[in-house]
């Protein structure tokens, strides 16, 4: 039986590292020398870092970078914190239409994000919240509540209320459990959430368009779709597929690192 | 407790100064030295970063570009920024019933001084003109012209001993040699449905311009027997095996240059591609204007896509933004803008660097061509969604062109009728 | 059972009432600091309130108009809706939209799943995972390319049914409708099953040993072991990763835009895609906010019958 498990768990690893092949053996083939009905055979020369060099040159990633960094690290951060308030008061305080609540918070999440475009646009124009910072890590962070909501609250869920009433035997204040209590215990769920949140606020193109303009506030994607979806660009192949593994690093970065973290910490529920 | 409801209060409130506090980017003066340009060309940012540059030193206005890549959400994008505070400086648009609907807004700054100075110096033409000209007046500049016509793949024709062709004749027989000896002649069209067009408007033109104008103006049926005929000539060359497939979703230059297919017909700034994947122009490929379907036509249709730079009535800085369109109609400045493309210019003048572009560029200015606007821009945005969608069915299912006629058309006479009311 | 195992013990199945020692009573204690409890979950009403719902109320009130984007909505009251009884693009696009729902939670969320128990714990099984993780770790950037060059007529798709002797070693997947929704279906699941797969392995790795070892003792193992003990047990993960799916495929829009911008022909529209395509590319912000009203309507209420039924089966 382990034989089988190993068996399939190779198996399907292969099948789904083949498309990433692809795009990494392409990344790395010169600009000159792609084929599209030649692209599975390995590239012959190296030249990852001419085809990033033209990535460079022809976007402003850098700067870009920088603020995705920023709206991706802080809007998750915010959203956890949030979502994890608000399954707080629901499930252990027991809120008064709790149901209902929650309902709204996760409801906020049924919207499809391409009618929220103009109004926010507008909205935002009246505001100085229009191409800032500020206002990019509001709206990211308000589209991320929905989910943290769902997952803390499913988390707390899941602690034993004795757990509560202890504490506040002990005499702790409310926001003192949860601060010192709830969220060290529920860390492995935040960072899941965290991740996941990462990510797509990451790969965010339709508002980063909408709701700035300035070098310095637009998020990375709006610089790297430039160069591919784009005909008139006529960006070799190569040369996108190079700007996609850049915009990728931290994204696959983070994932990595909590490969580890995962495992390791969660021990303690393993009683 | 006092101590939760106060952190809770004091976290709420330092969230409320972030947001106010926060700004940046945004600035509103009153006269300005930089001029921002929206546009939905992200791919060509760098380009308007060159000329951002010379025009600094020219009329010292800089420039910076905000370049979208979505074009729809682009669209809307500037349609509601007229309603707010945030408003371009200048930004791109399109020609044909997009730029009458803006105008008629009341928002677009106008040009016709401008158009008549350049019309006298020589730097705009006249035929080009109407295409910028609404009740009469003229609006926006021409940020850049390019022409469509046919690439070709030089190689495979000298190696089946083939010449560009002299008339549609010449051309039929181009690819009845190719096809015979295991070559596919023509790409069929790009990835997304956005050309599906390209084939339709060129046969078109090329056998009754004047009922490809009318169609753009209502006009005209969709379904009219000359726009049937049309069809089926396509339907027939891809029933010859004429067309590459069009399920590929590989960029034309990809196709063109591993020789998939020996020519694709595309807009002059597809040179950008063509270089960019290692092919000189002259040795490796060349490009000619496509003879018309119907040698008794007096001019030979020559397709072209113009888009204008605009300026709003409301600009943050009226004048600055003035300034900037006339400064970009320049031979200076088109002499940049051409070549930092690898493109031709809508300026005769302007002396083009590459040898072949130049020879376009005269070849285009020549009388004996009739300028026929692009599909894209001369019909309005509701029939051209249905037409690229039907003409996009077409593609994969030849046999339904007569169905597709009809649903374009049924969208046809429900624009007009609106639009009539 | 030690303090500390008292504290952390987590429902076992079958508990659906109060847990812990004593019944619940909610007045003990709780009316002391009742009055901030609203201030805990009042940033994120707000913020979802202001930010999300707002414009939707907007978006509803424009699909009683008819808008091109300049000028004052013209209010022609119910007539989009009319409208959309007739429109047969709606009709393929709800299609699809169900397609999708179903491919999802087979799919990513199926094989998700069977990836991790197959891994969980494993050891390696962080290696073994990595293939899973890279996609949804690489930003969709060369998706598009490099499966357009995939599925391609003479691409390597079709080459490997032909050498497998499948039927359709010829198709044009993403030509026609409903193959293209269903190629787009496998790419997506290419992309996704990575992170459905990991919230999984969140779940299978916080469920406690004592129930499992407890029944292990009883002689259960295997399939029914997974089916009686530790699926239940994975339940607050598994609701996070359904109603994700649901949601997330409801709302199907990027892939379907980058692929094939619901073409070709209108055939692998989806209702995002619609809505998309009315508003931004037709112009027609009424009409397209009314497919926005109506996909919200359905996306709204299958989240809610999914999680009424889900966490009713605890305690409210």
């Amino acid at each position: 039986m382990r034989v089988l498990r190993h068996a399939v768990l190779v198996l399907l690893g292969l099948v789904w590292l083949a498309p990433t092949y692809l795009i990494v053996g392409n990344a790395l083939r010169p600009a000159t020398e792609y084929d599209p009905a030649d692209a599975m055979r390995p590239p012959t020369d190296f030249a990852l870092f001419a085809n990033i060099g033209e990535v460079w040159e022809r976007t402003e990633l850098g700067p870009s970078m920088l603020s995705s960094l920023l709206y991706s690290l802080v809007s998750p951060a915010a959203a956890v914190l949030l979502g994890a308030l608000a399954g707080y008061a629901i499930v252990v305080l027991r809120l008064r239409r709790g149901f209902l609540w929650f309902m709204i918070i996760y409801g906020g999440s049924i919207f499809p994000f391409q009618m929220l475009l103009v109004p926010l646009f507008v909205g935002y124009s009246k505001t100085p919240l229009y191409d800032a910072r500020s206002g990019m890590i509001l709206i990211y962070t308000a589209i991320s509540v929905p989910l943290a909501a769902l997952v803390m609250r499913n988390f707390f869920g899941g602690i034993a209320v004795s757990i509560f009433e202890a504490a506040r035997m002990d005499g702790a204040s409310t926001f003192r459990i949860f601060w010192r209590i709830y969220l060290p215990l529920s860390w492995t769920a935040m960072a899941a959430v965290f991740i996941l949140e990462f990510t797509f606020i990451w790969n965010d193109l339709l508002f980063g368009l909408t709701l700035t303009q300035s070098e310095s506030t637009r998020p990375v994607m709006t610089e790297l779709s430039a160069l591919t979806t784009d005909v008139y660009a006529g960006t070799p192949v190569p040369v996108a597929l190079a700007a996609g593994l850049v915009v990728s690093v931290p994204t696959v970065a983070v994932f990595l690192l909590t490969q580890r973290l995962f495992t390791r910490g969660l021990t303690l529920a393993q009683v | 407790m006092p101590s939760t409801r106060l952190r809770v209060t004091a976290l709420t409130a330092g969230a409320a100064m972030l947001a106010l506090a926060g700004c940046s980017g945004g600035d509103s003066a009153e006269s300005k030295s930089e001029l921002k340009l929206y546009n939905d060309k992200g791919a060509w940012s760098s380009y308007f970063d060159q000329m951002g540059a010379q025009s600094k030193q020219e009329i010292g206005l800089s420039m910076k570009p905000v370049g979208y890549t979505d074009e729809p959400s682009y669209t809307a994008f500037i349609k509601a920024s007229f309603r707010t505070k945030v408003k371009p400086d200048l930004f791109t648009w399109q020609t044909g019933g997009r730029l009458e609907e803006i105008v008629r807004q009341n928002q677009v700054a106008e040009t016709t001084d401008l158009w008549k100075q350049a019309i006298a110096s020589g730097d705009l033409t006249q035929q080009l003109a109407k295409y910028y000209t609404i009740d009469g007046k003229q609006y926006c500049v021409p940020l850049n012209t390019a022409y469509w016509g046919m690439f070709y793949n030089k190689k495979i024709f000298a190696q089946h001993k083939l010449e560009p062709p002299k008339t549609w004749n010449d051309l039929m027989a181009i690819a009845e040699t190719l096809k015979s000896k295991g070559q596919v002649p023509f790409h069929h069209t790009t990835p997304t449905s956005l050309f599906s067009f390209v084939w339709f408007e060129q046969l078109l033109a090329g056998t009754d311009p004047d009922l490809y104008e009318r169609l753009g103006t209502g006009k005209a049926s969709f379904t009219d027997p000359g726009v049937v005929r049309v069809m089926e000539q396509w339907k027939s060359m891809i029933d010859k095996g004429w067309f590459s497939n069009p399920g590929d979703k590989n960029d034309p230059a990809d196709h063109f240059k591993s020789g998939k297919a020996a020519m694709v017909s595309s807009g002059t700034w597809f040179n950008t591609s063509m270089t960019q994947r290692g092919l000189k122009q002259g040795t490796d490929y060349g490009f000619f204007f496509i003879p018309n379907v119907n040698p008794a036509l007096p001019r030979r249709s020559l397709i072209f896509e113009s888009g204008p730079l605009c300026s709003l009535r409301r600009a943050p800085d009226r004048e600055a933004s003035m300034k900037y369109l006339k400064w970009w109609i320049t031979p200076s400045a088109q002499e940049k803008w051409a070549n930092s493309r690898g493109d031709v210019s809508g300026n005769p003048k302007v002396k083009v660097a590459d040898p072949e572009l130049s020879r376009i560029t005269q070849e285009a200015a020549d009388q004996q061509n009739r300028l026929v606007l692009r599909f894209f821009e001369a019909v309005p945005a509701p029939v051209l969604t249905a037409a690229l969608d039907g003409l996009s069915g077409f593609l994969v299912k030849p046999d339904s062109y007569r169905k597709v006629l009809e649903t374009i058309q049924k969208a046809n006479e429900q624009y007009w009728k609106n639009a009539g009311s | 059972m030690t303090a500390q195992n008292t504290l952390l013990r987590k429902a076992a199945p079958g508990d659906t009432g109060p847990r812990g020692p004593g019944a619940r009573r909610p007045g003990r204690g709780f009316a002391l600091f009742g009055r901030f409890r609203p201030a805990f979950v009042s940033p994120a009403v707000l913020l979802v309130a202001v930010l999300l719902y707002l414009p939707f109320v907007w978006t509803a009130w424009l699909s009683l108009t008819r808008y091109d984007g300049l000028g004052s909505p013209e209010f022609i009251g119910l007539d989009n809706y009319t409208r959309l009884l007739d429109d047969p693009a709606l009709g393929t696009s709800i299609r699809n939209t169900l397609l999708w729902v179903l491919g999802t939670t087979v799919l990513p969320v199926g094989l998700g799943l069977l990836v991790a128990v197959l891994s969980y714990d494993v050891k390696g099984g962080g290696w073994y995972r990595l293939p899973f993780l890279l996609p949804y770790a690489m930003s969709g950037a060369g998706l598009g390319l490099v499966w357009g060059f995939i599925l391609q007529p003479e691409g390597v798709a079709n080459r490997f049914l032909g050498f497998l002797g499948m039927p359709g070693a010829d198709t044009a997947f993403l030509s026609d409708g409903p193959e293209n929704t269903i190629a787009m279906i496998v790419v997506w699941t290419w992309q996704q099953l990575g992170v459905n797969m990991l919230l999984f392995v969140v779940g299978l790795q916080s469920i406690p040993r004592a129930p499992i070892e407890a029944a292990r003792i009883d002689g259960a193992s295997g399939w029914r072991l997974f089916r009686h003990v530790i699926w239940p047990l994975m339940r607050p993960l598994t609701t996070v990763v359904f109603g994700l799916a649901l949601v997330a495929s409801l709302k199907t829009f990027d892939i379907v835009w980058v692929m094939t911008q619901g073409g070709p022909g209108r055939t692998s529209e989806t209702l995002a895609v619609t809505m998309y395509r009315d508003v931004f590319v037709a112009d027609e912000y009424g009409y397209g906010s009314a497919v926005a009203v109506l996909l919200t309507t359905v996306t709204g209420l299958a989240s809610y019958l999914y999680m009424r039924r889900q966490i009713g089966k605890e305690d409210r």
